[in-house]
C-alpha cells in the first residue's frame, strides 16, 4: 500500500506542489542552500582579500605585498629549510583523501554495508583531525615567526627580496636583518581570518562525522532503512574540502 | 491529493529517495584526477615565474578542481538540472564580482 502511494506520488506533475521538484529529501536540499550561502560567506572574504591584495601590488622596489608561499615555507621536523609550498599541499593532500574516504562511506551506505560505513567514517574523522593539527602547527610557526592581527612585519624589503630569491627549495634559510619590515596590515589579519573560518568549519565537520559515526555504530540508520544523514554530513565535509581548494589557490599559489 | 488523506503512508518532510550506488571506480578516479592536479600545480609553481598568465592558471586548475568535488563528490552530476542550476548559477556571479573588485584593487595601488 505505501508503496503503491509513492508511486502516485511520483507520477504526479513536477510542479503540481506536494513533492520535492529536485527529488532530494528536505534535508538534503536544505544541506544544499545552507552550502550556498555558506559559499557567499567564503566568497567575500576571498573577495576582501584579492582586494586588499591587488591594491598592495609588488613592484620592483619593494616587495608590498609578500609573496605567501616564501613565507609558509616551513615543514615540520625540517627545521631551517626552506620548502616553500610543501605543507600545504601535504594539507591539501590530507583533505582530499579525507573526502574521498567520506565519499566511500556514503556509498557503503547506499549498499547499507553497516561495517564499511564505520570504517571510512573513522578514516574521514582521522583525516579531519590531522589536517587540524597542520592548521594548528601552521599557525603556531606563523605567529612565533611575528605574525600579529593588528600588524605585518613581513613586508619583504629589497634585500629581503634577493635573499629570498637566492635560496634553492631545501636549502637553510633564516630571516636575516633588514630582510623584513612593516607591510601591508591586512596580510596576516585576513590570512587569521580565512584559514581560521575554514579550520573551525573543519573543526565543525569533525564534530558532526564523530556523531553520525555514533550514530552508525548503535544502530540508528540501520533501523531507520537508509544512512541519508551520511550523505548530509559528506555534504558539509566535501565543501569544506571545495573552499579549501580555493583558499589554496588564492592564498598559498597566487 | 487523495494520498493526503493518509499522513502516516506518506510524508513529503520525511520522503527519501532511494540511493543508488555508482560503484567506486567513478571515485577513485576523480581522487587521482584531484591528486594530479595538485602535483601540476605545485609544478608550475616552481617552473614559471610569477605573472597574470601563471595566476590563470592556477584559477583555472581551481576551477577545475571544484568541478570534480562538486560533480562526483557531491553527486551533483545524477541530481536533477533544476537542483543544480539553482545552486550554481548564483555562484557565477561571485566570478563576476572578484573580477570587478581585483580591477578596483589594482587602480587603488596607482593611487596609494
Amino acid at each position: 500500500m505505501a508503496n503503491q502511494i509513492q508511486t502516485t506520488y511520483e507520477n504526479q506533475p513536477m510542479w503540481a506542489g506536494g513533492r520535492s521538484p529536485f527529488n532530494v529529501s528536505y534535508g538534503k536540499l536544505m544541506m544544499w542552500i545552507f552550502l550556498l550561502s555558506d559559499a557567499f560567506t567564503f566568497s567575500s572574504l576571498l573577495v576582501q582579500y584579492g582586494a586588499q591584495r591587488f591594491s598592495n601590488v609588488q613592484t620592483a622596489v619593494t616587495s608590498q605585498w609578500p609573496d605567501p608561499a616564501s613565507i609558509f615555507n616551513h615543514f615540520p621536523m625540517m627545521h631551517g629549510l626552506h620548502l616553500p609550498l610543501l605543507f600545504v599541499s601535504v594539507m591539501t593532500f590530507i583533505l582530499i583523501l579525507s573526502s574521498v574516504t567520506m565519499v566511500l562511506a556514503v556509498e557503503a551506505g547506499h549498499r547499507n554495508s553497516k561495517k564499511e560505513v564505520q570504517r571510512y567514517m573513522v578514516y574521514t574523522i582521522l583525516g579531519g583531525a590531522a589536517f587540524l593539527g597542520c592548521q594548528a602547527w601552521e599557525w603556531y610557526t606563523f605567529i612565533h615567526e611575528g605574525a600579529r592581527l593588528d600588524g605585518n612585519t613581513f613586508g619583504i624589503t629589497k634585500e629581503g627580496y634577493t635573499h629570498l630569491k637566492s635560496v634553492g627549495f631545501g636549502d637553510h634559510f633564516e630571516w636575516e636583518a633588514g630582510d623584513r619590515t612593516n607591510g601591508p596590515v591586512p596580510f596576516a589579519a585576513l590570512f587569521f581570518i580565512v584559514t581560521g573560518f575554514h579550520g573551525f568549519h573543519v573543526f565543525s565537520g569533525v564534530v558532526i562525522n564523530v556523531v553520525v559515526y555514533i550514530m552508525t555504530v548503535r544502530g540508528v540508520f540501520e533501523r531507520r532503512g537508509h544512512y541519508e544523514m551520511i550523505e548530509k554530513a559528506g555534504l558539509y565535509w566535501h565543501f569544506v574540502d571545495l573552499v579549501w581548494v580555493f583558499v589554496f589557490t588564492f592564498f598559498y599559489l597566487i | 491529493m487523495e494520498f493526503y488523506t493518509k499522513p502516516g503512508d506518506y510524508d513529503p518532510i520525511n520522503y527519501v529517495p532511494h540511493g543508488e550506488s555508482h560503484g567506486t571506480k567513478e571515485l577513485w578516479h576523480t581522487f587521482w584526477i584531484l591528486l594530479g592536479i595538485t602535483i601540476f600545480d605545485f609544478i608550475i609553481y616552481f617552473i614559471m615565474p610569477a605573472s597574470g598568465y601563471r595566476n590563470l592558471i592556477f584559477i583555472f586548475f581551481g576551477i577545475v578542481k571544484a568541478y570534480f568535488i562538486v560533480g562526483a563528490f557531491m553527486h551533483l552530476k545524477y541530481e536533477k538540472i533544476n537542483l543544480a542550476l539553482i545552486i550554481l548559477v548564483p555562484t557565477v556571479f561571485i566570478v563576476g564580482l572578484i573580477m570587478g573588485l581585483l580591477y578596483e584593487g589594482s587602480a587603488l595601488s596607482h593611487i596609494k
